[in-house]
């Protein structure tokens, strides 16, 4: 008898719709990226060592700052998305049913494509925006420049108010799906006994919504992190996203540099696979701490 | 419960609307205010010069339009294709290493789609696989079907084994089974990784960007240029025609679903 039996035969048949293209395309093409980065399989034959683009760009600082700022963008606009999804959803849930319907407009920007939520956060927030506008009739400022610079800080801010603005319903989405099985009579329980709105909040609701918050924290976090449209648009020039500085390199500079676009890639993908190894490992760590309380 | 009064509640949708819809009304007023400057909080004359512009460029408009709608359609075909076996694996069977390989199956969905993209984009031109919609379609597809997979997966199992079994007693094959029995109870969970994938593939602007390389038409494409001109009634015009149309597609899907389900005693 072979080591394969029939059953895991079949297995791998009905896997295989699933597993070829995943080996194919995505293992292949990170696989690719990988290579290229080392200068294989390039366009141009690579004329340095394997690791040359690694040197490179590790002793480039404009890398370690894009690197920063792309981490400090993603966290912050993730964590703002999570924490205001977790507080609006917990709200929306507790609506009358007469009003949640009503509470539907949270879906808009979920619909609405990256770029266009930029540009949303372009016509609100340039200093000739409508909040500018407001500013100036509310008595506030008495020309454009005086309002701040919010999108040309060099801090992000505009990426961050889009990528918050396209998150916050996205945690809502899935915070909701947790809170619909969410039993009320909890709630009515504790508040009986005398909890306070917060301390409901804080020791029923919210370990009980965990899983909605670490998956969405994850997915936000790493989409932008490494996303490339809202940065097209509202980008300034430095330090940029990653995201952009790979694109330049890529299409803006001669095919020798491409093993450098590729590395930095490569970087990307390795920082996004520890990460969600780490942070899964953290959480369930943490859980089962708690768990044995 | 006391402490939440109908104030709390009003400024609860509020906060929903300033935050959420207010963004929409104003794209609705850009569109029709082309000359609307600062310090104007209320444009000074409204005008029909973008639904014009809508008017007089509608081949471009629709073609692109149709570009995008036909590849994302494609995409969520695509999804569905190498998705459906698999999920019915996974929310049936047990087998080694089953938490590994799923946690492996959603990684494309997390890491940034430009690793794999762009590390596939040669290998696309070497076998004039780019510039293509094919191309497009699998390298939308290769990072939206997580979305597909979870969807399929907790249909099935929310499903169960028992329709199947029954069927299986009364003597159905199994392809009887797969398409008189399990795939219109599938169907909402069909619909809803659907829409998903739909609406991932149908706004991607970058993928689009690498792999079509300007062959295959986009509407983010045509959007992109128009986000930095000096009309912005243009392009608010363009993201509420993006705002509108998956919104009527989805309204059509519900329906259509209501209609086959009575029509089958579902219901």
């Amino acid at each position: 008898m072979s080591w394969i039996n029939k059953g895991t035969t079949g297995l791998i048949l009905k896997l295989s719709p699933l597993m070829l293209p995943y080996l194919v395309l995505f293992c292949g093409g990170v696989f690719l990226t990988v290579c290229q980065s080392a200068g294989i399989f390039t366009p141009l034959p690579h004329a340095g060592r394997a690791l040359d683009a690694y040197g490179l760009i590790l002793s480039d600082p404009s890398f370690f700052a894009s690197f920063g700022f792309s981490l400090g963008v993603a966290l912050i606009s993730a964590a703002g998305s999570v924490i205001a999804g977790t507080f609006l959803a917990y709200r929306v849930w507790q609506l009358p049913a007469k009003l949640a319907n009503a509470a539907l407009v949270y879906k808009i920007p979920l619909i609405l494509p990256h770029i266009s939520v930029a540009f949303v956060v372009l016509i609100f927030w340039s200093q000739s925006g409508i909040l500018a506008s407001l500013a100036h009739q509310l008595g506030l400022i008495q020309a454009m420049h005086q309002f701040p610079n919010v999108l040309y800080s060099g801090w992000g801010l505009g990426m961050i108010l889009a990528y918050t603005l396209k998150g916050t319903p996205f945690a809502m989405l899935l915070v909701m799906a947790l809170l619909v099985r969410f039993d009320v009579r909890q709630i009515q329980t504790a508040a009986m006994l005398g909890a306070s709105g917060l301390r409901i909040f804080f020791t029923i609701v919210m370990p009980r919504l965990a899983p909605a918050l670490h998956s969405s924290f994850i997915i936000l976090f790493l989409y932008s992190f490494g996303a490339f449209d809202i940065p097209f648009v509202l980008s300034e020039s430095r330090p940029g996203m990653l995201s952009i500085h790979v694109y330049n390199l890529y299409f803006k500079h001669d095919l020798a540099r491409r093993p450098e676009a590729m590395a930095i890639l490569t970087i990307m993908f390795c920082f996004a696979v520890i990460f969600i190894i780490a942070y899964t490992k953290i959480v369930t760590r943490l859980e089962n701490t708690v768990r044995k309380l | 419960m006391k402490h939440f009064s109908g104030i709390s509640h009003i400024t609860t949708l509020i906060i929903l609307v300033l935050l959420f819809a207010l963004p929409a009304g104003i794209l609705v007023m850009v569109s029709l205010a082309p000359e609307w400057r600062y310090p104007e909080i209320w444009p000074a004359q409204f005008s029909f010069k973008g639904i014009w512009f809508l008017v007089e460029n509608k081949r471009v408009i629709l073609s692109s339009l149709a570009a995008s709608f036909g590849f994302s359609l494609l995409t969520v075909l695509a999804t569905l294709l190498m998705c459906l076996a698999p999920a019915s694996v996974f929310a049936r069977t047990c087998f080694i290493g089953k938490p590994l390989l799923e946690g492996l199956l959603l990684t494309p969905a997390l890491v940034p789609p430009m690793t794999f993209a762009m590390g596939l984009h040669f290998v696309f031109i070497k076998l004039s696989v780019a510039d293509t919609v094919s191309g497009v379609v699998l390298t939308l597809a290769m990072f939206s079907y997580p979305y597909m997979f979870r969807a399929l997966v907790a249909g099935f199992q929310t499903m169960g084994d028992t329709y199947r079994t029954c069927a299986k007693n009364l003597g159905a094959g199994s392809a009887a089974i797969f398409w008189q029995v399990e795939l219109p109870l599938l169907m909402p969970a069909v619909i809803a990784g659907g829409n998903v994938v739909f609406l991932v593939a149908f706004s991607e602007y970058f993928l689009v960007f690498l792999m079509g390389g300007g062959n295959v038409a986009s509407f983010t494409g045509l959007l992109m240029p128009l986000l930095s001109s000096s009309n912005r009634s243009l392009a608010a015009v363009l993201t509420l025609i993006f705002l509108l149309l998956p919104i009527v597609l989805f309204v059509i899907m519900d329906l259509s679903l209501m209609r086959m389900y009575r029509k089958k005693g579902m219901v």
